[in-house]
């Protein structure tokens, strides 16, 4: 620790601390453009200023680190008048046009000038004139006037996420960010130099001009989009979410949002929300929906008993929500046939899960099966933050495809994904040797023949028993991963961390409300919906035929069933087998808590109204509940939040055998090992619910296949149409050709907005499709 | 008696004393006070000499309103409009006449002199809702006769 006195305060910080840092530690603040703690010292903005005794000249906050018995002074006369110096040469080209500048009354320049600035400019000459609101790309509007040169958005792009499509154009005065070869940036994370950019150069463009700070409001949340719920703030004007920005937690978030979290906020005013209650394809008040429905309910019960009404819990609802439709079903409608939506069959025991600090301190990650990149992309980033404090991070992918990008480069092993559990079992058994658990777990695969050589795989094992600090990132697309991390905790001293990328994104508060989350409670559920033990279904924001993987089942049971009642806020694809289509209250529109792949339970506040006539789960259970008059406490205290643990549920579990690895079942060899593989990923993208203002980035070539079968198939890099040939019948799919991807395979989102996806089984043959697809 | 007649002189006398006096009251509304030039009333958004409208739809007098009484939205002008002299302007601005107090903070916040009150003061309405004021009644602006 080194002591020094800042503005005669004393104050002691680690070595290497810059004086802006340790200036802030006590609660001074001197004033920054271009310093920011995430990307490190630059010192090219000048207006971090300060006075440090026995040195000749003013020195930068930013870049200066602290040394024993410094003496600082951030102000005094000498700083004011560097200070107002440097904002008279920034202000020379400005345009002055805060009236217009979306970032008026939140800009750092208009604070700084301020209070720091001189009153007047002494500067007559005409200013240079630059580009105004020209694109950075279909989000990002850029100022080139207005900007400061701070470079925050440049280092971003390039240093923090690795993709350097902005760059600083021309010499002195003439500089301007703009992007590389001026085409569109096409990262993931274009969005965050809006919140990065401290004056109004860089703008968002579905707000452009939308509110002012003081006529919005902000609320705290979190984003629904994916499993990782990154902090944020919703800015809503007039009953209206206008934006979405990012939160930074001290000491765990930068608030780094990725551009489908950030711009994806506006599926409540999507022409395909749901508005009105539909019962028997009859638009009906809501209020007789809920009568018709509540009928249904009594009639099943008074002829097929307790227990004949099945719930299934999706979408993207609260936990609170969860806890009362549970208590609805067993309170009110006497059944214990409770589950969750799930589109892959993996769980993940409590115990196991990680947290993004594990990300923090990790030197070996594994993905298995998941692109981090593109399922979970605010992970990606916190990896590659690593990277950059730890540049000899392993990384490692193991799935049906290539699973490391170059961003974050690592080693890849291609197996199917039935066969990712045999290959880890291999590996630790080949690495550990005598021991009895990674016998055990392997007896079953031992001479599984896998298409990767025994010595790679052992010293994959080796590595993988020697981390320090293992992280894994799973699909949950092979369930018998879960014996390989119950066995590499066992096997493993140093900490090993499992952080779950599977949705539904609250699928961890569901667990924690009550509701079964595994994959076979809901197989077991459908099954008995299919046997006509279970005669109604009420589906809380889950879609069986666009979700669960066996969709045979799924009709059988839809169709099996009396009365289908669905909630949803879009049409779901189960709609011909639904006989009430409820509209449903979303994320934005009622306050509760999600918890997220790390366990850690979030608050997201309520912003808006719900449009039309949605209503909140809490409205359909006490309205239901009424109907079967019976009183229905949705005001019961219920909190997610363990005293002991914080934010995060707690992490033990049933303990004793749930953690005891069972042995890995051999997985079945493909009976054609020539035929089309189809794989499915999470592509955030794709995922989840609709957005108009992220459409222009959708590329309507969805599915991929290895680039030498594109070119085979005709298939230009811009993409292509074809007729695949399935068991089921002909599919046409837009494709383009992807490396990542191996031969003889075609990946596809899951559970995107497609409903072809389902039906991609037993791919016989891929065929060019010549004709133009009319419109 | 004599009292009575002696009151009732004294206050004939008073009337028509008064009649012959200069007068406080005008004959309204066929004849009408004049102020000052400063005075304010109702308020107006000023064009300038091309027809653009100066409101850019910035919000501060809406910031600055004591009586919340200003309501704007602001939106990108379509490619090729002109309803703006920039690219910014008002799609709604109202102002809620019931709410406001005249104090005319509005007029001093704007950064481009659109929003101005005018000597206007008949604001009278039998409606509530027509003493909101919208956008298209602010751009023409009641002539004070």
């Amino acid at each position: 620790m080194i002591r020094l006195t800042i503005d005669e305060q004393e104050v002691s910080v680690p070595e290497g601390t810059m004086i802006v840092d340790a200036a802030a530690k006590v609660g001074i603040d001197v004033p920054i453009y271009c310093y920011h703690q995430a990307l490190g010292p630059l010192g090219a903005c000048r207006m971090c200023l300060v006075e440090v005794e026995k040195m000749p000249k003013l020195v930068t906050g930013c870049t200066t680190a602290v040394s024993e018995g410094m003496v600082v002074h951030t102000k005094g006369p000498r700083v004011e008048k560097g200070r107002q110096g440097v904002l008279e040469f920034l202000l020379i080209n400005h345009p002055l046009d805060c009236p217009v500048c979306d970032k008026g009354g939140e800009c750092y320049l208009q604070d700084y000038a301020f209070e720091y600035g001189p009153s007047k400019g002494r500067f007559q000459e005409p200013k240079i004139q630059k580009v105004k609101d020209g694109p950075i790309n279909e989000f990002v509007l850029i100022d080139q006037e207005r900007c400061v040169l701070c470079q925050r958005c440049v280092r971003f792009m390039s240093e923090y996420v690795g993709e350097g499509q902005l760059l600083l154009e021309g010499r002195g005065v003439e500089t301007v960010v703009t992007t590389v070869d001026h085409e569109p940036a096409q990262s993931h994370f274009t969005g965050n130099v809006i919140d990065l950019c401290p004056v109004g150069a860089l703008l968002s463009a579905p707000y452009n001009h939308k509110g002012r700070p003081w006529n919005i409001d902000r609320q705290t949340t979190i984003c629904p989009q994916c499993p990782v719920g990154c902090p944020s703030k919703m800015t809503t004007r007039e009953s209206h979410i206008i934006r979405m920005e990012g939160r930074p937690v001290p000491n765990r978030d930068w608030g780094w949002l990725c551009d489908r979290g950030r711009f994806g906020y506006d599926f409540g005013y999507h022409p395909l929300r749901i508005l009105d209650s539909t019962v028997q394809g009859q638009s009906v008040s809501s209020a007789q929906a809920m009568r018709d429905t509540a009928q249904w309910m009594k009639e099943t019960i008074r002829d097929h008993g307790f227990g004949s009404i099945g719930f299934v819990m999706g979408g993207h609802f609260t936990s609170e929500e969860a806890y009362w439709i549970k208590n609805f079903a067993q309170d009110v409608a006497h059944t214990s046939e409770l589950a969750t939506i799930r589109n892959v069959p993996g769980y993940l025991p409590i115990t196991l899960n990680g947290t993004f600090e594990d990300l923090e301190k990790t030197d070996m990650t594994v993905f298995v099966g998941v692109d981090p990149y593109e399922a979970v992309p605010v992970v990606h980033l916190k990896l590659r933050d690593r990277l950059r404090h730890f540049p000899h991070l392993k990384v490692v992918g193991v799935g049906p495809r290539k699973l490391t990008v170059d961003t974050l480069p690592g080693t890849d092993y291609i197996v199917p994904s039935e066969d990712e559990a045999a290959f880890f079992a291999q590996a630790l058994l080949l690495a550990a040797g005598e021991d009895p658990t990674a016998e055990m777990l392997a007896q079953k695969v031992k001479d599984y023949p896998l298409p990767i050589d025994s010595t790679t795989l052992k010293s994959l094992g080796e590595s993988l028993l020697k981390a320090e600090h293992l992280t894994l990132l799973w699909d949950g697309e092979n369930p018998q991963m879960e014996q390989i991390f119950k066995a590499l905790a066992q096997l493993r001293e140093a900490p090993t961390a499992v952080l779950p990328t599977f949705g539904p994104v609250n699928w961890r508060g569901y667990e924690k409300a009550g509701i079964p989350v595994r994959y076979e409670e809901l197989r077991r559920l459908l099954t008995k919906a299919k046997n006509g033990d279970i005669r109604m279904l009420v589906l809380w924001g889950s879609d069986l035929m666009r979700e669960f993987p066996d969709r045979v089942l799924a009709q059988e049971a839809l169709a099996a069933v009396d009365y289908v009642v669905s909630a949803q806020i879009r049409p779901p694809l189960d709609m011909p087998y639904v006989d009430a289509l409820l509209p449903v209250a979303a994320w934005g529109e009622v306050e509760g808590s999600y918890v997220n792949m790390e366990a850690r339970v979030a608050i997201a506040a309520a912003g808006v109204q719900p449009p039309g006539q949605c209503r909140p789960t809490k409205s359909y259970m006490a309205g239901w509940a009424r109907l079967f008059q019976q009183a229905f406490k949705v005001e019961e205290e219920w909190d997610l939040f363990a005293d002991t643990e914080g934010d995060l549920i707690p992490r033990h579990g049933n303990g004793g055998d749930e953690m005891m690895p069972q042995a890995v079942e051999r997985p079945q060899l493909p009976e054609d090992p020539g035929q089309w593989k189809v794989i499915r990923g999470d592509l955030v993208w794709e995922n989840g619910i609709p957005s108009e203002i992220l459409e222009p980035r959708f590329t309507p070539f969805v599915g991929r296949i290895h680039p030498l079968e594109a070119e085979a198939l005709n298939i230009g890099p811009e993409g292509g149409y074809v007729d695949i040939e399935t068991a089921a019948g002909t599919v046409s799919l837009d494709v383009r050709a992807d490396s990542s991807i191996p031969e003889r395979t075609l990946w596809v989102p899951r559970s995107s907005h497609y409903d072809w996806n389902v039906l991609l089984n037993e791919v016989r043959q891929i065929k060019r499709r010549e004709e133009v697809r009319s419109l | 008696m004599f009292d009575g007649v002696k009151a009732l002189a004294k206050g004939l006398g008073t009337t028509f004393k008064a009649l012959s006096e200069p007068r406080d009251t005008i004959e309204y509304p066929e004849k009408r006070r004049e102020y000052s030039p400063r005075f304010r009333g109702k308020h107006m958004l000023a064009k300038d000499a091309d027809g653009h409208e100066l409101c850019v739809g910035c919000g501060l007098c809406e910031a600055v309103c004591p009586a919340h009484a200003i309501r704007v939205v602001a939106a990108e002008a379509p490619e090729g409009s002109n309803v703006s002299w920039t690219n910014r302007y008002a799609v709604d601005y109202e102002v809620d006449l019931i709410r406001c107090i005249f104090c005319g903070m509005c007029e001093e916040a704007c950064p481009t002199n659109a929003v101005r009150l005018t000597p206007f003061n008949e604001l009278a309405a039998s409606d509530r809702l027509d003493m909101i004021a919208d956008k298209e009644e602010l751009l023409h602006p009641p002539v004070r006769k």
